[in-house]
This record gives structure tokens, sequence and C-alpha cells, in this order.
């Protein structure tokens, strides 16, 4: 029973590390960064190269952090910033970006896995079960990631410029603020935080070109159902996740994997505009 | 006069050219290979053992005087390009003969057309079994040759009777592991466990716990090559799995690089690169000379193309032409002395092989536990 406990929390704490990311471009910019997987992937290389260059473990997830921060500045500046009214072409052109950053990982690194040595193996005596250390490390990280960033739009003037451009945009630039800033932070910020999640997932997954993929549409299912709000997306992870976890556990993992997509699309039916402000 | 001249030696040397080009028109062998998609990272390496067995054979003099040609087109890993280059190999090269190393999907899109084209085909890759037809011939192993090993070894080395067994969700993760399990129930042992996961899953916590509670002795895992494989295996360290682990799906290079997550597990393959006879070490020397830097280390997927060659160019030796009836007569006697050692597909168009039991150690690399010799396919084509 503990197992499956563990096992649901932390199917949860992971989707919310891959999926935090997207929910806050969408949350600021009302656009899909489906090249979101890409940056998951940029990270797991960023993490490998961290390896490669022998920074210490601990400094992998930062440095994929940066890395994603400064790609994702850059595709807002040249790409994303031209197509904000036009959301259709921003999947397109968003969808074009993840292809091309995928092509240059394998210009650059080949088709082949690589390998990122786990900083802590093991496991850890939780609920009367021997349960992996670094899942439970990635609870608190997932935890980390919901209260760094609330602390960063409730607690800082960057983020009450953004949350000024998230009401009203017209009124915050007439206030003086600028928007386009804001936009261009929040998109490099979104992309650190899926290269993020890439890189803290490298010890539980191999390292490819293809490794952000299959998040990417539980991201966007969730990031929908939670309508583009913090709060809202951790409590469709804990609901979504759980269920998913319980559901591979009981009736396998074949039908565990159609979980988030098809309660997803039931709550969506229920309620189109996410549970954001439920 | 001053004229006529130039045309006649024009035409005769046109004449001479034509003449020559009959006699060294080269032997033509497709090789429909994934140069993009699944197979793209394995790829490399099963053609360079195409082309080097290609330049021994030319080195030598060709085949009935003739130069061999080797002509590769990518397959893209599946049906639809498989497909494209099936046709365009036997229909506007005109390709002697197919061999190569493929996905069952290319290989399933691809046999119609080679009904129609009417030309021999080896394949090289081992597979879920049981396909058949008229022009095609097998050379690496079926599920009857590699499973054996694993179950046989786990029986008399760890008394394991039950079995838990992991796959990704597609034929051949599925056919591997229902062979596996009819194989322990024959055998008396007892699987308490089946479960898939998706291709693109990634998160085998749900099924760990389930291999967990449910206390088998031992745990064989059939998924799909690359990442999946790499995911399961370090999710099964990471969660202190420590019973038994033999993968069906791992390659001995992988299994290598992934280092001490992978150190302890079975695996069960044709080839190995430390198999101690003197063809493989002229193979791997050979192979080194040809290509130095830019080799692709030999695996068990390119070791097969280059036997598949050695034996077509065996069966045109032995029947005199390329005619195809008398080629796919030759092919199911010739036999090649490879780095495999010495094998013959005439079991039904498929081969017997000798089956390595290998246990990757800590800090990579993989030492040969136990070989069983002449390991048969059993049962394939029963109607060929």
């Amino acid at each position: 029973m503990g197992n499956i406990l563990l096992d649901m929390i932390t199917t949860s704490a992971i989707l919310f590390l891959t999926s935090a990311g997207l929910l806050v471009v969408f949350g600021v910019m009302k656009i899909i960064n489906f090249a979101h997987a890409a940056f998951i992937t940029v990270g797991g290389y960023a993490t490998f190269v961290a390896h490669e260059i022998g920074l210490p473990p601990i400094l992998g997830p930062v440095f994929a952090f940066g890395v994603g921060a400064v790609l994702g500045a850059l595709a807002e500046w040249v790409i994303v910033r031209r197509l904000y009214a036009r959301p259709l072409d921003a999947i397109l052109a968003t969808w074009g970006l993840g292809l091309i950053l995928g092509q240059l990982v394998v210009l650059g690194f080949g088709r082949g896995v690589q390998f990122v040595p786990p900083p802590i193996q093991g496991t850890v005596a939780v609920l009367g079960t021997e349960y992996s250390l670094y899942r439970m490390v990635l609870i608190l990280l997932a935890i980390a990631v919901g209260l760094g960033f609330t602390a960063l739009i409730n607690g800082t003037r960057l983020g009450l410029s953004t949350r000024a451009v998230i009401m009203n945009e017209q009124l915050a630039q007439g206030l003086g603020i600028n928007s386009a800033r804001v936009r261009l932070i929040t998109f490099a910020i979104g992309c650190a935080l899926a290269a993020l999640a890439g890189s803290l997932l490298t010890p539980l997954t191999s390292v490819d070109p293809l490794m952000g993929l299959p998040y990417l549409i539980g991201a966007f299912m969730l990031v929908m159902v939670s309508g583009g709000s913090l709060p809202a997306l951790a409590v469709a992870c804990i609901v979504l996740g759980g269920m998913q976890a319980i559901i591979s556990t009981y009736l396998g993992s074949v039908l565990g994997g159609l979980t988030i997509a098809v309660f997803a699309a039931i709550a969506l039916r229920l309620r189109p505009e996410g549970f954001a402000r439920a | 006069m001053t004229h006529r001249l130039p045309v006649t030696l024009l035409a005769a040397g046109a004449a001479l050219i034509a003449g020559a080009a009959q006699a060294d028109d080269p032997i033509k062998i497709g090789v429909p290979v994934g140069l993009s998609g699944a197979n793209s990272v394995v790829a490399p390496s099963v053609v360079q053992s195409a082309e080097l067995a290609v330049a021994q054979i030319n080195e030598a003099g060709g085949l009935l005087g003739r130069p061999v040609e080797l002509v590769v087109a990518d397959d893209g890993s599946g049906a639809s390009g498989a497909q494209r280059a099936f046709d365009s190999l036997i229909f506007s090269d005109q390709v002697d003969a197919l061999i190569s190393m493929q996905t069952s999907a290319a290989r399933n899109a691809g046999l119609p057309i080679l009904s129609r084209g009417n030309v021999p085909y080896i394949y090289t890759s081992f597979y879920e079994g049981g396909s058949c037809h008229p022009n095609m011939f097998v050379n690496a192993w079926v599920p009857e040759q590699q499973v054996p090993p694993v179950v046989d070894h786990f029986q008399a080395e760890y008394g394991a009777e039950t079995y838990f067994l992991i796959g990704s969700d597609y034929s051949f993760g599925r056919g591997m592991l229902e062979f596996t399990r009819e194989y322990i129930e024959a055998a008396g042992g007892e699987v308490v466990g089946e479960e898939y996961l998706p291709m693109d899953g990634t998160d085998w916590a749900p099924i760990i716990s389930n291999l967990r509670s449910s206390e088998a002795d031992a745990v064989i895992t059939s998924t799909a090559g690359g990442a999946p494989n790499v995911t399961l295996t370090r999710q099964l360290r990471d969660s202190g799995v420590n019973i038994p682990y033999a993968n069906l799906a791992v390659d001995e290079g992988t299994a290598g690089d992934m280092g001490d997550v992978a150190a302890g597990i079975y695996i069960s393959a044709s080839y190995i690169t430390g198999i101690e006879s003197d063809e493989n070490a002229a193979f791997l020397a050979a192979m080194e000379e040809h290509f130095g830097d830019e080799l692709s280390t030999p695996n068990e997927l390119s070791v097969p193309q280059y036997e598949g060659i050695l034996a077509y160019a065996a069966a045109v030796e032995a029947t005199g032409s390329t005619e195809s009836a008398g080629i796919i007569e030759a092919l199911a006697e010739v036999s090649v002395d490879g780095p495999r050692g010495t094998i013959v597909m005439d079991h039904q168009r498929h081969a017997p092989l000798t089956m390595y039991l290998g246990r990757v150690v800590e800090g990579g690399g993989v030492e040969l536990v136990t070989e069983f010799d002449a390991v048969s396919p059993g049962e394939q084509c029963p109607d060929l």
C-alpha cells in the first residue's frame, strides 16, 4: 500500500516539474510553447555536458536552467515576439523551433543514448517499504519549484509587473510597464523550467534527442485543465497523476498511459475554461 | 573519307566500351536499412560491415570475375520507407539480391515487392520469428534461440521458479515475452507477472512496485532498444531491485555504456565482441584497419550483415550465376565461417546458432558466462 501511495505522489511531482514551464508561458503569454519538449531535451543534454566538463552533479540542474533561459530568451527575441497577435501561428512556429532544436541536438551529439551518472542512488525506508531515494527527493524539488515561482510572482517587482500584464496588458503598458520585457523574461523562465525538469529527470531516464517528447502531451493537457494557474496545476497533477499511478498498478500501464488524456478531456468538457478560478 | 575514319573509330570505341561494360557489369547487392528513424543508431555499423564484406570480395577478384557493388537505401525504419526502398532497389537499381537488417515492420512491408521482383533476400536482424517467404533467408536469432539460455541458466544457477516479465508495448516486446512465458511454463517455472508500458512511456514506477510486491525470483525484460531500455534499467536499479535480471533487448555496446547501472544484467546474444576465434579476431582487425577512427563498434546486428553477404557470395560461386531460383536453392546449403562461427541457413530458412550468455561487469563491458552450441531455431517455416 505504501508503494502505491509513494508512486502516486512521485508521479505527480514529475508531472508538475515537467509541466510548470509550459504553464508559466501559457499563463502570461496565452500561447502554448510546443518547443517545451525540446527544452526538456536541451536540459538533459546540458546536464550531460555539465558532467562531461567536470561540474559537480549539484550544478548540473543549475547549468541546465541557465542554458534553457538563454536559449529561451533568444527564441523569444528572434521568433516568438512577432507572433503574440497570432496564437495559431505561434503553435506552428514553436513546434518548428522544437524540431530545429531537436535536429541541432542530433547534429551535435548524434542520435544515440547518452548517460549521466545519477547523483543520488539507493533506496530509503518510507511507509514500511524500500523506495527510491531520488524519487523522494523529486517531491521536495517539485515543491521547491512551485514555492520558488510563487515567491517570484508575489514577492518581487518583476512579479508585480507580470501580474499586471496578465490582468490587462494595455493598461499595464499605459502605466509604464515594459510588457515586451516581461514577456521576454517569462518565456526565458518557462524554457529554463523545462530545461531544469529535463535535467532533474536524467537519473531516471536516458538522455536522447527525443527524451522530452513523451512529456509534452501530458503537460499540455494538465496546463489546459489548470487554466493557467500554478496552484491549479499542482492540484491537477496530484489528482490526475495519482489516478494514473492507481490505474497503472491495478489495470496495467497501457491503460495508465491513457489516464491523463481521457480525464483531462472529461474535465475540459465540464469546464472548458479550466479550473483556475473555480 | 576524312570524315569516315573518326566515325568508325568512334563506333569501334563505343562497341569496345559496351563489351567491356558487360564483362565488368557489377553484381549489385541492395541494402535497405534504417538510416533515419529508430534504426539510425545501429545502421552505420551495419553499412560498415557490408562495405567490408564487399571490399574483401572485390580484393579477392570479385564474383564470377565481376565486381560487387553495394547499393544502400534508407528505409526510414518503417513500412512506408521500406516499400519505397525495396521498389527503387529492385526495379530501378535492378539489384541481384537484397541483404539487410531491418525492423519487422519494414521487412513485412517489403515482402510483397520481393515477390514481384523475385530476388533473393537475406534478413540479418534478430526478430520475433515466424516470418516466411520463398525468397527470404534469416541468419540471425529468433526467440527459440535467445530465451532458453537465460531461463536455463536462471534455473540452474539461482534455482529461480517465479518470473516477472516486463516489456514495451509493441509486437517485438510482446512476441518475445509471450515466447518466454511459454518456455518458462514448459520448463516448470511460473510467471507471476507480465506487464507492458506504452512505447512513449517513461515512468516504470507502478510496474516496478508490482514487481516488488510479486516477490518474483527473477525478472526478464524486453523493451524497445535505446531509450526505454535505459529508462527501465535505471529505474529498476534505482528502486533497489536486485534479483537476477536478464535483458532480452539490450546490446553489448549499450549495456557497456550504461556502466554500473547495468552491472549484473544478463544478456543473451549470438555475437559478442569477446568471442575467441580466429575468424572474429581477423574480422575485428579488418574492420579496425578499414574504418579507423570512423569505426562503429561491430555488434549483434552488424556481424550477421557481414556474414549474410558472405553467404550470398558463396551461393553465387556455388551456382555460377546470379539467377534467383538457383541462388535460393544454394542459400539453404552454403556454409559461412564468420565471426559467429559456422552458419548454415538450412533449418526452414533459418540457422542454428551458437548463443552466448553474457553478464555486464562493474565499470562496463560484458563477460562471457557460458555458451550454448548450435541452438536450433525450432519450427519457423514448416511449409518452406
